[in-house]
């Protein structure tokens, strides 16, 4: 199995580093943070995350913390959500962000695109019914957008109509007036996001980190 | 059998004695006999022996951990501002010819933020104990490190005998005698009437009860730049790492206490102390009461002999690796400021005091069993506020400074955030950002 870097003590880890694709020395580090967070307890529980004062600036706070507890991203084809999750459900949603390595192949760079993009897809599809409907995709423009302002409902409510129905154009072509665009599936949403270079721009990078990854 | 009370009665007597000529007499005149100085060096060089065996051994994986535990920057973030990054995020799509301004694209751009401060935060770094670069041979700092060499380990079993048979025992008998000390002798000196002589013996009673203290933790202050030092009729702010600063600064001049009034053993210290020299202690009731609190603080400040205040703006005690957001009310009196800079030296023992993991007790305890306490004091030219400045300005002006003497990180948050939730102004603030961008630019599109 090649040039194994052992770390006395956390034989676990290697398990961990196979599924998921991280070094040792990610894991451990992602590990020492998990704990951070869960106050020294072996689950993550939801009002953990709503400790760390950057995400409680974010807007679309509810539905990143939502991600970590959706089994669809825990890689077994599951569904539902859950209430707690521990460090290895942690790890395998951490590691939708890992970025592409240097030697990938072109077939190897499209699944992780893939992977990707169907994480974010189901970040915005919260009903878990395959599509990002126009009501979920209201919801987003109305969390991204301030309610404070002197901006009504209505105006979010156009924005959002007007994008979808760009989306509808691109997706669907040509469409009767009678016709009813049920929402955006997750064929159509990589047609939108084709020219993305999602796997370059979701990425979390590590600096400073030995980064090899055990050869397969 | 019967021999063994006596027996046990003498040891203990010759002990006292021992303690009180050998430690409390030169700690109550302020010189040194020259024991702590033996025990500090015959320390540092062990823990440095300890250091090279240690890394010997992982020689590249400390090497990369020293470097990654540093804090600043575990992760890589793109330095570009919201626009920018939008402005990338959208050019590969093309314009939508209707509508404003919007793409679900733009999500990911806040989905990678959030993701970023999931992994790695300023703030919630700040409220648990510094991580330490390599072992210091204590029990509580071991958390990765594996069995290296028997010696290693013996010195560490030593380490344990000495520090909770010999060292703490004597600790906490010093400790007691200092705090009785203390209300012992500042009653006495409250006894006395109004002379001159009274606030000198005041302060001297203070300084050796104080001095006696810091030798109950072996601590080992240097006190830098004494040139600036409080005057009487200012203010000193610090930053805050737990109790215990107050006692370090203390070592080495007098200073009026705010503080609120406590029940129990505080109480009683509390109250002796306010017989011999005037201090700020407040009800619970007043606490919330701000002009009250303004008004007994300029009136404390206003009278030229009473001592500087000793106040600590942050509000709460964090870890000693970066100064959080200072509360502007003691520097809306516009009185002199004089700020103090307080480093902890981690590799001795750690000093901060997680008040929701420990209790008072358990960490004075804790502080009993490490190896000593070793900090750096910077005392900083005085402030003033000037003209067109605003208290928030000034208070930020003054961590700053404090911040970069002391090597910390200067951080604009509130170290409130242990507790309490962020405000909901702060929440709105990338919403309004965001909205600005989408909506303005719909408004100059659409005609």
């Amino acid at each position: 199995m090649g040039a194994l870097q052992s770390v006395p003590g956390h034989p676990e880890y290697v398990d961990l580093a196979e599924k998921t694709g991280f070094s040792f020395e990610q894991i451990g580090i992602l590990h020492k943070r998990f704990k951070q967070l869960s106050h020294n307890e072996d689950t993550l529980l939801r009002e953990h995350f709503s400790k760390i004062p950057n995400l409680e600036c974010n807007p679309i706070r509810s539905q990143i913390i939502g991600a970590f507890f959706d089994r669809r991203n825990f890689r077994q084809d599951g569904e539902g959500t859950v209430e707690e999750i521990g460090f290895e459900e942690f790890l395998v949603i951490m590691s939708h962000f890992r970025p592409p390595t240097l030697h990938m192949t072109e077939e190897q760079r499209e699944s992780v695109r893939r992977d990707k993009l169907r994480f974010l897809f189901n970040m915005h599809d919260t009903d878990n019914d395959g599509t990002i409907t126009l009501e979920e995709y209201r919801h987003v423009v109305e969390e991204l957008l301030s309610l404070s302002e002197a901006m009504e409902k209505d105006t979010a409510k156009s924005i959002a109509d007007a994008a979808m129905l760009e989306v509808a154009s691109i997706s669907m072509g040509h469409m009767e007036p009678d016709e009813f665009y049920e929402g955006i599936t997750f064929e159509h949403f990589l047609k939108l996001l084709n020219g993305f270079e999602i796997e370059s721009r979701m990425n979390v990078r590590f600096l400073n980190m030995d980064t090899t990854t055990l050869c397969k | 059998m019967e021999d063994f009370w006596p027996l046990a009665l003498w040891a203990l007597e010759i002990w006292l004695y021992l303690i009180v000529g050998l430690i409390m007499v030169p700690a109550m005149f302020g010189f040194s006999l020259g024991v702590s100085e033996t025990y500090m060096t015959v320390l540092v060089k062990t823990l440095e022996w300890a250091t090279l065996k240690i890394q010997k051994v992982y020689a590249e994986e400390r090497a990369l951990q020293a470097s990654a535990s540093n804090g600043s920057g575990l992760i890589k973030r793109e330095d570009g501002s919201m626009e920018k990054e939008l402005e990338e995020l959208r050019r590969s799509r093309p314009k939508p010819p209707v509508g404003g301004d919007f793409t679900l694209s733009d999500s990911f751009y806040f989905t990678r933020r959030g993701i970023e401060s999931i992994v790695e935060d300023e703030v919630t770094q700040r409220f648990s104990s510094e991580e330490l670069v390599s072992w210091n041979l204590l029990t509580r700092t071991n958390v990765d490190f594996q069995y290296i060499s028997l010696r290693l380990t013996l010195l560490y079993g030593v380490g344990i005998l000495v520090r909770y048979c010999i060292l703490a025992p004597l600790r906490i008998t010093l400790v007691c005698i200092g705090l009785t000390w203390l209300v012992i002798g500042t009653s006495a000196v409250g006894l006395l009437p109004n002379w001159r002589m009274k606030s000198w013996l005041s302060e001297w009673v203070h300084v050796m009860c104080y001095r006696i203290c810091a030798r109950g933790l072996s601590a080992a202050i240097l006190y830098h730049n004494r040139e600036n030092k409080p005057q009487k009729g200012g203010i000193c702010v610090a930053n805050h790492t737990s109790p215990i600063d107050i006692v370090i600064l203390c070592n080495d001049g007098c200073y009026a206490m705010v503080g609120q009034v406590h029940g129990g053993l505080m109480g009683v210290l509390q109250r002796a102390m306010v017989r011999s020299c005037p201090h700020v202690w407040f009800e619970r009731s007043e606490m919330k009461d701000r002009h009250l609190v303004s008004k007994r603080l300029t009136d404390h400040v206003n009278d030229k002999t009473k001592l500087p205040i000793l106040i600590f703006p942050e509000g709460t005690c964090i870890n000693n690796t970066s100064v959080m957001m200072f509360k502007k009310g003691s520097f809306e009196i516009g009185a002199t400021i004089y700020p103090v800079a307080i480093k902890y030296d981690p590799k001795f023992g750690d000093a901060f005091w997680n008040s929701s993991k420990y209790s008072m007790v358990s960490y004075l305890l804790r502080m009993m069993t490490s190896w000593a306490l070793v900090c750096n004091v910077w005392y900083l030219p005085a402030m003033h506020q000037q003209a067109g400045e605003d208290a928030v300005q000034f208070a930020n002006r003054v961590k700053s400074a404090i911040a970069h003497q002391g090597g910390l990180v200067d951080l604009q948050w509130d170290g409130g955030l242990k507790r309490a939730k962020v405000k909901e102004s702060f929440k709105e603030q990338q919403q309004k950002q965001y909205s600005s961008m989408v909506v303005g630019d719909e408004s100059s599109s659409s005609d």
